[in-house]
């Protein structure tokens, strides 16, 4: 493989594969939490990415600005489908499947209902406004300012997610409510305050990413929903448990799908077209062979957070 | 102190107990006897709302327990030590132990921690270490700690003893007599009845969801009879089951 495209590809493997960390730990969050598989995660991040076009399209185009109000809407859309349509069904103590389902359902309304939204204001494939500058230009490789706000973006967020995972008392509560949720009771933590807390935590960093993607690739109501089978491969390869196990799966799968990709397309003439396959193929392969994905090569001293 | 009338509980639709009338009195270690399947631990969850209530009443003083939810009974003075998934197994000792000094005002928590590992001195060298990887005594030491920890005015304890080495189990109700001293009322469910016999102050004895017996300490072991028939626990011997 010549080397600029080497080059390139590894550069959007960090880039890609920070944006699925941020998606996908979201993902684990709620699966240890709420112990829900939420496929209306994807929908956080579209609801995020519109936030952001429609702040940057008034005119706000201060980056900081943009992120707080993605963060805000993804966090609301997140808290209301909780509150709206899982709390009530945890109530009625439904199956796991019945979860799902509803996760996929509330996933499609809020996807329709920003299809409508951009269709009546006119908001497809624009891009968020902030404009485009080339900080580093050598041979092949351009890192523009958007790599310079995606990346340490997303590292700085799993950073500050997992200390306060790890050393603030919501933070430790949350994890007792992974651990033992009747015992987290028994004890007087108000699960259901802390429910909330996560979701918002959920749904703010889906909203952040939304934001971030929306920044290098134009806004769409499905971006979220075609991002969504690579974050679930990332949250799976970290056994849906361990934090710094999605962190790993994220990049990964990310640079499975770029340069592992484009390594079989030009050495073995592999169309492209098959790079949504691979995704599926690493799920795929790692219920089969390793359902705990990367938990027990990290797991020392904790699970979730660690 | 907490006084239970006519209480039918159990779980789903399956009546457990039925119209189980027992008294709590305060300051006293009272010990739950009774065969597999009597209904000793559904008390214990009847009182902390984590089963279904049919009827009846379970009053601590003059306020109804019934329909209070489970996360506000801590703060009634109420701390409970389930039987089994009573530790916060991915956490570290240190943190089981925060959770469990929660409620107390932040800077009484040192003090609490402290003494804590007076009582406890084994679990101040296993801080470190994530909970999973106590051993059995160490586990039941640390459960028993993260409820003692919220400073309870009355403690429930689900057959604490059970699944332990003897000697480790005899470590338990020494720490239970203590905690007792400290003026905490102590309500443990028990499987080995002539154990905790020689511990606790006064014993109750379900059987098939009823009160069949209650006495003091002393009455019960020298009824012989009530051990055979009721309990049938021969001398010595450790069950693990509910």
């Amino acid at each position: 493989m010549p080397p600029a495209l080497l080059t390139t590809s590894l550069v959007n493997t960090i880039q890609i594969g920070s944006l699925y960390a941020l998606m996908a730990l979201g993902i684990t969050l709620t699966f240890s939490v709420m112990k829900l598989p939420n496929f209306a995660h994807a929908e956080y991040v579209t609801a995020g990415a519109y936030a952001a076009l429609i702040v940057s399209l008034s005119g706000v185009l201060n980056p900081l600005v943009i992120m707080i109000a993605a963060f805000a809407v993804g966090a609301l859309t997140a808290l209301i489908s909780h509150l709206a349509v899982f709390k009530p069904l945890e109530g009625r103590d439904v199956s796991f499947y019945t979860l799902i389902l509803s996760s996929f359902a509330i996933g499609l309304i809020i996807r329709y209902i920003l299809f409508t939204m951009a269709d009546y204001f006119n908001l497809f494939d624009l891009r968020i406004a902030i404009p485009l500058q080339i900080l580093f230009r050598e041979g092949y490789l351009i890192l523009s300012n958007l790599f310079a706000w995606v990346v340490p973006t997303s590292i700085v967020l799993v950073i500050i997610l997992t200390l306060l995972l790890n050393r603030s008392p919501l933070g430790r509560e949350m994890r007792a409510l992974a651990d033992n949720i009747i015992l987290a009771r028994v004890i007087g933590i108000r699960v259901e305050r802390v429910k909330n807390y996560t979701w918002l935590l959920v749904g703010g960093l889906a909203g952040v990413a939304g934001a971030l993607w929306g920044l290098q690739t134009a806004v769409h109501p499905l971006m979220g929903w075609g991002a969504i089978i690579s974050v679930f491969a990332a949250a799976i390869l970290g056994g849906l448990s361990s934090f710094s196990g999605t962190v790993m799966g994220a990049y990964v799968v990310a640079f499975s799908e770029n340069t592992v990709m484009l390594f079989l397309n030009v050495n073995y003439g592999l169309d492209l077209a098959f790079k949504p396959a691979i995704p599926f193929i690493i799920i795929i392969a790692v219920l089969l062979l390793r359902p705990q994905g990367f938990t027990n090569l990290i797991k020392r001293a904790g699970d979730l957070g660690r | 102190m907490i006084t239970i009338h006519n209480l039918t509980a159990g779980y789903g639709k399956l009546e457990i107990l039925q119209d189980l009338n027992l008294s709590f009195a305060e300051r006293q270690f009272s010990a739950v006897l009774g065969p597999n399947g009597s209904g000793k631990s559904t008390v214990m969850k009847a009182i902390m709302g984590l089963n279904t209530v049919f009827g009846g009443s379970i009053k601590l003083k003059d306020r109804e327990l019934i329909g209070t939810a489970t996360e506000a009974i801590p703060s009634l003075g109420i701390a409970y030590v389930p039987q089994r998934e009573n530790i916060f197994h991915e956490l570290t000792v240190l943190e089981n132990l925060q959770l469990g000094a929660r409620s107390l005002p932040k800077p009484e928590r040192p003090a609490a921690l402290e003494a804590l590992l007076d009582i406890f001195p084994i679990l101040g060298r296993r801080r470190g270490q994530r909970a999973a990887t106590l051993s059995g005594g160490e586990h039941q030491m640390l459960a028993i700690a993260i409820a003692w920890l919220s400073k309870p005015k009355i403690m429930l304890l689900d057959e604490p003893s059970a699944g332990l080495a003897p000697a480790i189990a005899t470590d338990v109700f020494r720490i239970l007599q203590e905690l007792r001293q400290q003026g905490i009322t102590l309500i443990v469910v028990e499987q080995n009845a002539r154990r905790i016999l020689q511990y606790c102050d006064y014993a109750y004895v379900l059987r098939e969801g009823r009160l069949v017996f209650q006495g003091s300490a002393e009455e019960c072991l020298q009824d012989e009879e009530m051990i055979k028939g009721y309990l049938g626990v021969h001398e010595g011997s450790v069950s693990t089951r509910p």
